[in-house]
């Protein structure tokens, strides 16, 4: 497969990209054997993905729980080895790069965990988990300058300087969310991975943490990637979307035509599925109901992925997998019936 | 958020004594068992320490024409078989059992088991399976079996390597002191104790290094050695430090038997299994029972105490328990 020619490119060559992703394949093997371990098996959670996101734009990553979403992401940081593909950060390609040069560049790109209980060390004070990455990439000088770094930086995303003396578990579920924003944004990063960043937390709070990383995306000019599985949430903030299923990207757009003009059947089921809050049009709304389940990633269909639960499948569906085309201006997607 | 003033006046507790350390630490010593048992054991090895000053008599002290003499205010607890003061053997016991607890403790279970359950758990595959399956075979066997031959077969080489060192260098009194004897029980009780804590922390660590705060870490450019000795050490500590409190106890008990069955503490070096070894047979049991009761009383309280500390510490610091 000629594979690099389809991949979606910017619409002018000037812009600018931050990370390009190029037929990313993430496979886990599934070993077995008492003394000597044999593979027999790979688990293909992320399988042929390719997408660009642009210097300071958001790009959403949707897709139901399992479709590889985060472990893209993951592979993005190199926090997991990719098993092949291209990941090119500025410039620069990530996986040629060793771990010590990989650990320089982990400055400019930072992680937003889902879980705020689990993500923050419980025997560390806010403020040191704070300022653990200045410390590893020697960014302050003195004692005085760490303090007063990590001061600012609690103030930047909301709380008070006093707290950095405070452990975890004295603050609430948004208070700790804001440490781990405030920790990736320690080292001035240029992209930041948000992981479910707001799924853990409550309505009201999510607003809140949402706000704070679009007032931070604007003072910084930061790029996110942000993995979400709540549509809602990606349409207020996201740029362009990325639809994934099964390890596959289904469907890129921009994200009013991605929401008012979707392609692929799976992101017309997927956002089909979104509740809308008035009563009477929700009583109206159409909505498509996938059949059966999301087949094993150990044994994914042949061909087009989705063809088992396709509403308009045809035979040839299932003999290759179909290429993320251009179907109209900036809007690829991943389906031959379109 | 903003509740500064109002701490203040409510008289909040400044912010160094709240970490999980120190709320486990002010726990700790709300319960009356752990008072209890940090209290035994600071008097009984508090006496081993001050032996010197303590014992009215030297260990070795005889006095043939005060044999098998009943408790008195010239021998607090009697004297033994060759008339030496059984007080006496009984404070510097406490020194030799403190020695080698600490000593074998420190180096066997706590340097070696947790660097190579650090090792398994962090980096997995071969240095796993190599750890785990050599410390497989280890259990394997009967700890006292094993012990018994690593004493017995080690003994004459320490002894030699011993004298060599005191011809080659002029220092004289190594072999006199006992440092044999400690040398060959520590090889012996460091062999078996390392298993039991290289497993605890493989598991830990195999937990912890999927964490999330571990992940953030390691996103944020951290270093191995940093995100193990900041971020996987201080987290897997609390049941380590339970196992620890749990071994001095076992590890005493093994020193004594070891003692007991007379290929650990040579005498005349004073040690309790070494006491109540002297004393065993029933005769002195019914007629002179202060022969073999006090060494036999106190490792009882010391096995005790260390095992009531281990309770109340993982009460504290299990967050299942809590």
């Amino acid at each position: 497969m000629t594979q690099v020619q389809r991949a979606p490119q910017p619409q002018q060559k000037g812009e600018d990209i931050l990370v390009d992703v190029k037929n990313l394949k993430m496979y886990f093997p599934v070993m077995q054997g008492i003394m000597v371990q044999r593979k027999i098996a790979d688990i293909k959670a992320v399988d042929d993905v390719t997408f660009y996101i642009k210097r300071g734009e958001t790009l959403g990553l949707v897709g139901e729980s399992g479709c590889g979403k985060t472990t893209t992401g993951r592979c993005i940081l190199q926090l997991y080895r990719p098993t092949s593909g291209s990941v090119v950060f500025d410039g620069q390609d990530l996986m040629s790069m060793n771990a010590q040069q990989l650990r320089t560049m982990r400055r400019r790109m930072q992680i937003i965990f889902q879980d705020p209980y689990s993500s923050l060390n419980p025997r560390m004070t806010a403020g040191n988990i704070v300022g653990e990455p200045l410390v590893v990439h020697k960014l302050v000088k003195s004692k005085q300058e760490y303090r007063d770094k990590v001061a600012e930086l609690l103030t930047t995303v909301g709380l008070n300087p006093y707290m950095a003396d405070r452990f975890p578990h004295e603050f609430s579920g948004g208070q700790r969310q804001r440490i781990g924003v405030a920790r990736a944004i320690a080292t001035r990063p240029e992209f930041i991975m948000c992981d479910e960043a707001v799924s853990a937390l409550d309505v009201s709070i999510q607003a809140q943490i949402i706000n704070l990383l679009q007032d931070l995306q604007d003072q910084f000019n930061l790029t996110y990637l942000f993995i979400a599985h709540d549509l809602s949430v990606v349409r207020h903030i996201s740029d362009r979307i990325a639809v994934m299923y099964l390890g596959h990207v289904v469907e890129i757009a921009d994200r009013n035509e991605l929401y008012a003009n979707p392609l692929h059947p799976y992101t017309k089921a997927l956002l089909s599925a979104v509740p809308i809050p008035d009563p009477i049009v929700e009583a109206q709304r159409e909505r498509i109901i996938l059949q059966g389940d999301v087949p094993s990633p150990l044994r994914p269909p042949s061909g087009c992925v989705f063809h088992t639960r396709c509403p308009i499948m045809i035979e040839e569906c299932k003999g290759g997998v179909p290429p993320l085309r251009e179907v109209a201006p900036n809007h690829w997607a991943a389906c031959i019936r379109v | 958020m903003a509740t500064t003033p109002a701490e203040q006046s409510l008289g909040v507790k400044p912010a160094q004594n709240r970490g999980l350390w120190a709320i486990a630490a002010r726990r700790l010593l709300r319960r009356p068992k752990a008072v209890i048992a940090i209290a035994l054991l600071a008097i009984l090895y508090a006496s081993g320490i001050f032996a010197n000053v303590i014992a009215p008599y030297d260990y070795n002290h005889q006095d043939v024409t005060q044999v098998r003499q009943a408790p008195s205010t010239q021998h607090l607890l009697g004297t033994d078989y060759i008339g030496r003061d059984i007080f006496s053997r009984l404070v510097f016991s406490m020194r030799t059992s403190l020695i080698l607890t600490v000593v074998s403790v420190i180096t066997g279970t706590l340097l070696i088991g947790l660097i190579l359950g650090l090792l398994a758990g962090y980096y997995g595959r071969w240095v796993d399976t190599l750890i785990s399956r050599v410390g497989e075979v280890f259990m394997a066997f009967p700890h006292i079996f094993l012990m018994i031959i690593i004493a017995a077969t080690i003994r004459p080489r320490v002894l030699d390597m011993i004298r060599n060192f005191e011809d080659s260098t002029g220092i004289t009194g190594l072999v006199r002191w006992g440092i044999v004897d400690y040398l060959v029980v520590f090889g012996a009780l460091a062999a078996f104790s390392w298993v039991g804590m290289a497993r605890l922390v493989r598991g830990q660590i195999l937990y912890l290094k999927e964490t999330q705060f571990v992940d953030a870490a390691r996103a944020s450019g951290a270093s191995v050695w940093r995100i193990m000795v900041v971020h996987l050490l201080p987290n897997a500590l609390p049941p380590i430090i339970v196992a620890v409190s749990l071994g001095f106890g076992s590890v005493a008990a093994a020193e004594a038997t070891l003692s007991f069955l007379g290929i650990g503490i040579q005498p005349p070096i004073p040690s309790l299994g070494r006491m109540i070894g002297e004393g065993q047979n029933l005769t002195i049991l019914r007629n002179q029972p202060w022969i073999i009761l006090p060494p036999v009383i106190v490792l009882m309280v010391i096995i005790f105490a260390w095992n009531l500390l281990g309770d109340a510490l993982n009460d504290v610091l299990n967050p299942r328990t809590r």
